[in-house]
């Protein structure tokens, strides 16, 4: 329907002529219902009489305002406009006036335009203005009035640019020929999508926006610049969408570069695919040529995209090694970039939809829209130069403040300090001698913004570990029975006890290293835990393995791939710097996402669900098939929980010689007098305040510098060199800059030898203007630090791999991490003040348990329906569109690989390598994670994590008594404060979880090698705050002693005898079936964690007797989906029998009596310890022996239960023998449609 | 005996040249792992070699075009000694990102017509990185097929599809066809003709998208568990038969190209 519009002007009236010109052409759907002039003499009023329109004349002179206005409205009452439209209307409107048109946003539905490009040059005689000015681009402003002049929100803005020869008049009549198009534009906007489809566009980088930008990129620079696109050589015939690559060259003052022939033939040759792609290349300036081409061509629009300035562009950097290498002799900085080009019928909002998230993340990029439509040419994007205008001297940061002060001081400076921790500061630098020593050196009493920031990324919660280090009082209202006394005969019963009170003063060293101590005596194999970066275990006489798993959850909710990219690579540099080095051999990835669906949270600052995942899938995919490292396992995990921050959890495994050049290889050597050494990539604002932002909760005032793309390529040229630096004995140690940068690297080896000086002015920046605090600090990715007195041999293996390599300072024993520059010190900082100040934290935990009431139906008629309804579960379903896009056989180890089986369909439960290639010991990869459990009971939570991470491990072959494990917390803030009123309970959970871990690793003989937390993972912008479950990710390595007794989890052979093996009991709370039929439930599963340890000793014994034929995991979905996969995986089928599996179901030690004889629940039913092993009838007595040759073992608490036979044919069939009644049958097609039909995403397509 | 050398390129992003190494000394070579700049600095290099790998990875991080840059730094550095070693009849074997750099710098499908390119390597048809393993059909035309019929082996790449001249004449097709030495059994990734690989018209330039060097043992065969079983299945007695690392295809491919040179 059209909109009314009612037009209000003074003068001439060309607005009000284009308006109707455009509805007379059938373009704009609007109905001009008067038009009225406070000049009863305007030539407006003749062309609206011209038009036959109602023409109304309220004489302002001789009025006040107020009487004027009241006039006004009653004239246009009986017209009823649902816009008044100033079209030169010189009367200023009172909020009284506008307030008759308010609508239901708070919006006055009165639209003005404006000549000038607002806020400049508001007033009426903009076009004087901004001429006698000098701009050089001036536009056009239509925008929502409100009360003040010339003010509102901007509906939208179109800008030409003054020509030198330009007069006043012939300036305004360029303008006016944009006005007369604009506006009718607009309101058909308005007219076609309403006032909202354009307001929604405010502060958007979209259009002209950014002039300002464009001014002050004007410099001598770019005027010198050329510009490439690399195009299909058949434009016309390409279809639509097109996407093409785009570049902007600085060729540094090359007088004609855009029409220098050996520079287009390199272009030529480095950019395009001489088959099916040209190269155009203009100077900057004459860009326009291609906007007409395109307009001609039929494009309606022309986006293009672009880094924002500062972003590391690695194709960038690439173009730029290329041209030199094809003997380009000129230098040239590149940018690049992206343009598109759309012919459909889309308004700019929809353009911008489409391309968000797909084409550009505005947190990393330009991007701008084009109307190629428009009859001026549009202004494109430039070089994006960084512009830091003087680096900042340092500050000097004086601490004698009050409380409030102090609290403000810290979060404007994303410090991340609690006030404790501030007074600790300032008391440090009160103190006598410090005052003494710091006039001495001639440095300010209070600290600089160096040492402070030192201080902060120092003492961060990422880096220290507070909340695991903190003395907590532990209240707990009903607890398991205490875990401190526990034996390893005893088995977990949830007896209730009284309410206890205590106080524990480390969750890390009470439970994390006190079982890893315990087991020390047992376990000669452990050469190195939780000291270095990683975790090491021997492996063999010559080699250790290490292992460490990091998460990277905050910055992968601000930027996806990013921060997933900057994940994985960071942790590989974590096993790059470990010991003098260690070569990363395999990947580990577990996701924790909220599933994309409608009633998910949305929040203007979160990004979508589905482009959270699309980016953290992509970012790891470019981590590690980049770096030819092979991603062999992972898990995916949904809950909604996870909306607002996913979590993405990297982890890494690497090999290191035991010996280097005579060293111990799993040590560092540093020495006094070596020299610090950075190497990789360059210092830029990237990254700044990493360690303490992640610290927080994420909120609107996250800093958008600590976001940053990672770039594999340069990091796997450092792990050559580094590789091959340390076979040379060139290092004598090494760790990795990730939290903190340099402040956190050479402040932790600085340790070693007992103090460092770190020469700020030797750093190699990405581009001047940074602050000596912020070079400190800069997270800036694909750097290590090395220490080495080889600095000639070092620099020579460098240049061969093409690595920048610097010496940025010495390690020494003065006791002090000191910062220069030029000579003179800027930050002293005594280190034993520095590591270990810090005050701890002291805490208050409560836990109880939660009280839930069963509302459990009747059974599902159709089993077999309810069984392929949990195959398509997205947490059941088939992972293959994810795992097909990561390499995970690179290197050439692989053994068994996420899929396996002849139709490549069978999900394994764990990953097995071969470390050392053409040697018989394969590497054991799995994890667990059980976070549905933790609302519930965080202590079996964490039983169960342990229990799944090691029986997946067991499932393909892995001695048990090989096992190592890594912990993995991710909480939600456990600090109780007023925006966060249950962080009690919180932390109660997590010393729950923490008992649970220590009991399990003990019971299992699993030690903990290395770990990390991550402790603030709650969204908070205000008005709302989303918590993510309490998850902790148990991973674990182990050993297959020969890879030839791997065992897979796929059916082999038609006859097998179907077992199913259990220690515990099944529960049906946080269950997938449960959650599926809407069912709650408080029946929990039970582990019998003597029971399970025993069974997996003889269960590894019997794989080593060739006597296993196929093993799988019971998890999300239970036994019916376990054997699904197992006819999925092999094509073949299975007869199960009814009563042996509500037998076995209800063998559990503690069943409970609600679901007794409930074949549904023996079939969904979930619980730990759970096994599906296959036997070959010829085996079927060697089997049986073994269990009861292994009494002592505990065999009494194990149940090992035969429910079927493999059959020849691909069906699942699911019988009662005594009724001959086929409860289930489903063919292996039905069955492995269901599963693969979840996952991907629809958007995944358009990829 | 001294085995034959085989140079295999590392470096710059390149990222199977251990394992393409190992496989090659399980074939019968002595291998050597040289980097880019010191083979680049020392091309005579190449004259002691008889084989010469430019194995998997990405190099140079596939900016702009997969093996674009490596080609455009053999190109300006070594491309008129490359062109003399293959014309002397050496070895070239370049497997994935090595197959996209060898068709880069215009050395197959015929490395005769010196840099002149009639095909390209292009983004898979899905837009997506693959990895998994595919079955192809052999065209005996290069002797590193020798003896072959069908193979299987991993694909691991997101810029595998070939895609022809678009204005090609009836004769450049027939050349193309005439020079495809592998073809995969199903489209998997929208190659023109299921092409998976390529040789010259003499055989001794060979480049492949999947990847020899990770079936160099059978246990790296996805079903190899299922056949093993079956195998052992099929045996009356209580032993477990399965086959043998000296039948896996890879290794195979590797072995021909060493007995070529005897």
């Amino acid at each position: 329907m059209a909109i009314k519009i009612a037009v209000l002007v003074s003068g001439r009236g060309s607005n009000l002529e284009a308006i109707l010109e455009s509805i007379q052409k059938n373009e704009l759907a609007a109905e001009v219902v008067a038009v009225l002039s406070n000049n009863p003499d305007s030539y407006a009023l003749k062309i609206a009489r011209k038009h036959n329109l109602p023409v109304v004349a309220v004489d302002h002179r001789g009025t006040s305002r107020k009487e004027h206005e009241k006039l006004v409205l009653q004239a246009l009452k009986p017209f009823a406009p649902d816009y008044l439209v100033l079209a030169g209307y010189m009367r200023i409107l009172s909020g009284d006036f506008l307030s008759h048109f308010k609508d239901g946003d708070g919006y006055f539905k009165v639209i003005n335009i404006h000549p000038s490009l607002l806020p400049a040059f508001p007033g009426k005689s903009a076009y004087e203005d901004a001429f006698n000015y000098g701009v050089r681009i001036s536009g056009i402003t239509i925008h929502l009035v409100d009360e003040q002049v010339d003010h509102g929100p901007i509906l939208a803005q179109a800008i030409f640019e003054r020509q030198a020869d330009d007069t006043l008049e012939s300036f305004q009549a360029r303008g006016l020929a944009v006005e007369h198009k604009l506006f009718p534009q607009v309101l058909k906007q308005i007219a076609d999508a309403g006032l909202a489809s354009l307001i929604d566009l405010e502060n958007e980088v979209i259009e002209v926006s950014e002039v300002i930008d464009v001014k002050s990129t004007h410099g001598d620079l770019v005027e010198e610049a050329i510009c490439v696109a690399v195009v299909p050589k058949n434009l016309a015939a390409a279809g639509e969408p097109i996407e093409m690559p785009l570049y902007w060259l600085n060729t540094k003052g090359a007088a004609g570069a855009a029409t220098d022939l050996k520079l287009l033939a390199t272009l030529k040759e480095v950019l395009a695919d001489s088959l099916l792609e040209d190269v155009l290349c203009v100077a900057t300036q004459d860009r326009q040529q291609w906007v007409k081409q395109w307009q001609e061509l039929g494009f309606k629009w022309f986006a293009e995209r672009q880094y924002l300035p500062g972003v590391t562009d690695n194709l960038a950097r690439t173009v730029e090694e290329a041209l030199k290498l094809s003997g380009l002799t000129t230098t040239v900085t590149v940018a690049s970039g992206s343009a598109h080009l759309f012919n459909g019928d889309m308004n700019i909002k929809e353009v911008d939809t489409f391309c968000r998230y797909r084409h550009y993340h505005p947190v990393t990029d330009k991007f701008r829209i084009h109307d190629l439509r428009m009859p001026f040419p549009p202004v494109l994007l430039e070089f994006p130069a960084v512009h830091l205008p003087t680096t900042p001297e340092p500050e000097v940061i004086a601490l004698d403040l009050s409380d409030s002060q102090m609290e403000n001081l810290s979060r404007e400076r994303t410090l991340a300090l609690n006030l404790n921790e501030m007074h600790a500061i300032r008391k440090y630098f009160e103190q006598k001698e410090v005052v003494a020593l710091r006039a001495q050196e001639n440095l300010s009493p209070w600290p600089s913004d160096v040492e402070l920031e030192v201080i902060a990324q120092t003492w961060s919660e990422h880096c220290k570990h507070k909340i695991f280090n903190a003395i907590i009082h532990d209240k707990m209202a009903h607890v398991k029975e205490s875990t401190m006394t526990m034996s390893m005969a005893g088995t977990i019963s949830g007896k209730p006890v009284q309410a206890t009170e205590r106080t524990i003063t480390s969750l890390y060293k009470s439970y994390v290293q006190a079982a890893t101590k315990e087991l020390a005596s047992k376990r000669s194999d452990l050469l190195s835990v939780f000291v270095d970066n990683a975790g090491v275990i021997k492996w063999n006489e010559d080699w250790g393995i290490c292992f460490k798993v990091e998460t990277h959850n905050s910055p992968s909710a601000l930027e996806p791939y990013g921060g997933a990219l900057t994940g994985i690579l960071g942790v590989n540099r974590d096993i790059l710097g470990t010991g003098l080095g260690a070569k990363p051999i395999c990947n580990t990835d577990v996701f924790c996402f909220a599933y994309p669906a409608s009633d998910l949270p949305n929040r203007p600052t979160m990004l979508p669900a589905t482009s959270i995942i699309q980016g953290v899938r992509k970012g790891v995919q470019d981590g590690g098939n980049k770096s030819g490292i092979p991603t062999v396992n992972g898990a995916v995990y949904f809950n909604a929980g996870y909306r607002a921050k996913p979590l993405v959890f990297c982890g890494t495994g690497g090999i290191l010689p035991l010996k280097v050049a005579g060293l111990c290889g799993y040590e560092k050597h540093t020495v006094d007098g070596d020299s610090i050494v950075m190497v990789g990539g360059r210092v830029g604002k990237d990254g700044i305040h990493g360690a303490t932002f992640s610290s927080e909760a994420l909120n609107v005032d996250s800093p958008m510098s600590a976001v940053q793309i990672g770039d594999p390529f340069t990091q796997k040229r450092v792990t050559d060199f580094i590789l091959e630096a340390r076979d040379a004995g060139l290092i004598s140690g090494i760790t990795d800059n990730g939290a903190g940068g340099l402040s956190s690297s050479v402040g932790e080896m600085a340790q070693i030898t007992g103090g460092a000086t770190l020469e700020v002015d030797s750093i190699p920046l990405k581009y001047p203007g940074l602050a000596d605090y912020e070079i400190v600090i800069s997270e800036s990715q694909e750097r290590m630090t090395l220490s080495s007195t080889k600095i000639e041999q070092l620099q020579e293996l460098a240049a061969k791999h093409n690595v920048e390599l610097t010496v940025v300072g010495t390690f020494n024993k003065s006791g002090f991490f000191r910062v220069t520059r030029s000579g003179k010190t800027v930050g002293l900082l005594d280190l034993e003040f520095l590591h270990n100040g810090a005050p701890r934290l002291e805490l208050e935990s409560h836990w109880q348990a939660p009280v839930t009431i069963d509302k459990i139906d009747q059974p599902p008629k159709d089993l077999g329906a309810a069984l392929l309804n949990l195959l398509s579960h997205p947490n059941i379903c088939s992972r293959e569109p994810v795992i097909r896009q990561y390499d995970h056989e690179v290197q050439g180890g692989s053994v068994v690989k996420p899929l396996m089986g002849r139709e490549q369909t069978a999900p394994c439960d764990a990953a097995v390598i071969q470390p050392i290639l053409g040697d018989a010991a394969g590497l054991v990869v799995s994890n667990g994670l059980c976070p549905q459990l933790s609302d519930f009971d965080s202590h079996l939570m964490a039983l169960c994590a342990v229990d799944e991470a090691v029986r997946n491990a067991v499932c393909v072959g892995a001695d048990p008594s090989s096992l190592a494990l890594l912990d993995n917390f991710c909480w939600p803030d456990p600090v109780a404060s007023p925006t966060n009123t249950d962080g009690k309970r919180k932390l109660g959970q997590l010393v729950q979880a923490c008992e649970g871990l220590y009991q399990a690793v003990l019971a299992y003989n699993a030690p903990l090698i290395s770990g990390k937390d991550s402790m603030k993972n709650d969204f908070d912008d205000g008005a709302i705050r989303i918590s993510i479950p309490p998850t902790l990710l148990i991973s674990a390595i182990g050993k297959v002693p020969d890879i030839e007794q791997v065992v897979t989890m796929e059916f082999k052979a038609s006859g097998d005898h179907i077992f199913l093996v259990s220690a515990g009991a099944l529960g049906l709370a946080a269950t997938t079936y449960a959650e599926s039929m809407q069912w709650t439930s408080s029946i929990l599963p039970e582990l019998n964690l003597v029971g399970a340890a025993a069974a997996y000793q003889i269960i590894f014994a019997a794989m080593q007797k060739n006597l296993v034929q196929s093993c799988h995991d019971l998890s999300e979905g239970g036994l019916a989906v376990a054997v699904s996969e197992c006819i999925i995986g092999s094509g073949l089928g299975a007869d199960l029998n009814a009563e042996a599996i509500v037998t076995a179901a209800e063998s559990g030690a503690r069943f409970h009596d609600l679901l007794r004889e409930r074949l549904d629940f023996a079939l969904f039913g979930e619980g730990p310890a759970r096994m599906l092993i296959t036997v070959s009838p010829k085996n079927l007595a060697a089997w049986q022996s073994l269990w009861q040759a292994n009494n002592s073992l505990g065999v009494s608490e194990i149940s090992v239960i035969e429910i079927g036979k493999v059959t020849g044919f691909g069906v699942l069939k699911l019988l009662q023998s005594k009724k001959k009644n086929e409860i289930i049958n489903l063919g292996v097609i039905t069955l492995k449609q269901a599963w693969q039909a979840t996952l991907p995403f629809e958007e995944d397509f358009h990829e | 005996m001294n085995n034959p050398r085989a140079l295999v390129l590392s470096g710059d992003g390149i990222n199977c040249a251990s394992e393409t190494a190992h496989g090659l000394e399980l074939a019968g070579f002595s291998a050597v792992v040289s980097h880019s700049s010191d083979l680049l600095a020392n091309p005579s290099e190449l004259a002691g070699a008889s084989l010469l790998a430019l194995p998997g990875g990405f190099s140079f991080g596939d900016e702009i075009a997969s093996g674009k840059v490596l080609a455009v730094k053999i190109r300006h550095k070594m491309l008129e000694l490359l062109h003399q070693y293959i014309d002397k009849g050496g070895l070239v074997l370049g497997i994935c990102n090595g197959f996209q750099t060898l068709v880069q710098l215009g050395l197959l499908p015929n490395s005769d017509k010196r840099d002149v390119p009639t095909v390209s390597l292009r983004h898979n048809a899905s837009g997506k990185f693959i990895n998994r393993w595919v079955e192809m059909s052999v065209n005996q035309n290069t002797p590193f097929l020798n003896s072959l019929q069908t193979i299987s082996l991993p694909i691991r790449h997101g810029e595998g599809r070939i895609q022809m001249k678009p204005d090609a004449s009836a004769d450049e097709i027939a050349f193309v066809q005439n020079q495809t030495a592998l073809t995969y059994n199903l489209d998997v990734n929208g190659s023109f003709e299921r092409i998976a690989a390529l040789t010259n018209a003499k055989g001794n330039v060979f480049g492949l998208m999947p990847h020899p060097e990770a079936f160099v043992r059978h246990s790296q065969h996805p079903a190899y568990q299922a056949y093993k079983h079956a195998a052992a299945d099929r045996k009356a007695e209580n032993t477990i038969v399965c086959f043998e690392n000296k039948f896996a295809d890879g290794l195979v491919i590797l072995k021909n190209a060493r007995f070529s040179l005897n």
